[in-house]
């Protein structure tokens, strides 16, 4: 492979990181085929000990997006995240996809349930009291604040959960890693 | 997809831990002897560990963004200025530690698989 096609690739596969971090990898590997170079080998030797430029940008890409999700527990950066580490062809896509969509809409449609027992519970506080519920006003109030705390501290918990289900998730992901494999091993 | 055979997926994935393990160790150990450049790095290593070459910038970028190694610039007889990196202070603690760690690990199984023969 030239240089040029190695780089091409590379770029390809990064697109859509932040482009100063796409312009810094670029030109630690630019800077690796001019020394490459200087010391006497050719572009497709370089090319060839560099590995695959597409599992590399895969692997930066990765570890970049899962730098972004410890730094912002969001769920699109859980999302990027998740397909990042899958991308990685670490673990089998196959087995966790079911798995994991299962899991997912769980945890959403738990969320909603505490959402909607929320809402029930500050109608009760809201309105109980005028619609003459049975052992009077003050009990409605109650009632009503209980249930909306009740499902606030649901919701706290599902969010440790899912954040802890993410972390476990990006912990495999990285076991199984293949960072350090033979670069010019064939594509899983 | 990654359909690997059922034996050898929890050895690979040893070795790989292991590999990567020392490879972050082994950075830091030549980086420790004198200030060095990531081709350098990279192409000492590569023969050593067995590991593309390639990889070793990913982990640059880790150990940087973790802040155990810092890098500046310098002029280059090959071309543009070359990207030097040398460890920061946190950089020499966690190679102290580590490399005491692996050596007394190391030491550990070696004696074990000493007496296995």
């Amino acid at each position: 492979m030239t240089r040029q096609a190695f780089m091409a690739r590379l770029r390809e596969g990064l697109r859509g990181l932040p482009p100063q971090t796409v312009a810094d990898i670029v030109a630690d590997y630019e800077a690796h085929f001019v020394d490459g170079e200087a010391a006497g080998r050719t572009e497709a030797e370089v090319a060839a000990a560099l590995g695959d430029p597409d599992r590399l940008a895969r692997e930066i890409r990765a570890e970049s997006t899962v730098n972004r999700w410890r730094e912002e527990r969001s769920p699109s950066s859980a999302a990027a995240a998740v397909f990042a580490v899958l991308g990685l062809g670490a673990i089998d896509i196959l087995i966790l996809l079911p798995i994991l969509m299962g899991v997912a809409s769980a945890i959403i449609g738990l969320f909603v349930a505490a959402i909607v027992c929320f809402f029930a519970g500050a109608f009760v506080f809201a309105a109980g009291p005028f619609m003459d519920p049975p052992g009077g006003p003050a009990t409605a109030l109650l009632g009503g604040l209980g249930v909306m705390a009740g499902s606030t501290s649901a919701g706290a918990v599902l969010t440790i959960v899912s954040i802890g289900l993410m972390n476990a998730l990006v912990w495999y992901g990285r076991l199984h890693y293949r960072l350090l494999k033979p670069a010019l091993e064939p594509q899983a | 997809m990654a359909q690997q055979g059922g034996t050898n997926r929890v050895p690979e994935a040893i070795e790989i831990q292991l590999k990567k393990g020392a490879l972050e160790l082994c950075v830091l150990a030549l980086l420790h002897q004198c200030d060095n450049y990531a081709y350098e790095i990279a192409s000492r290593l590569a023969d050593a560990i067995g590991m593309g070459e390639g990889t070793i910038y990913p982990l640059m970028r880790r150990l940087q963004s973790d802040g155990l190694v810092e890098t500046y610039l310098v002029e280059s007889p090959a071309g543009p200025p070359r990207k030097y990196y040398r460890l920061s202070e946190a950089g020499k603690k966690s190679f102290n530690s580590q490399s005491a760690a692996w050596k007394s690990f190391s030491g550990a199984v070696n004696d074990i698989l000493g007496g296995a023969q």
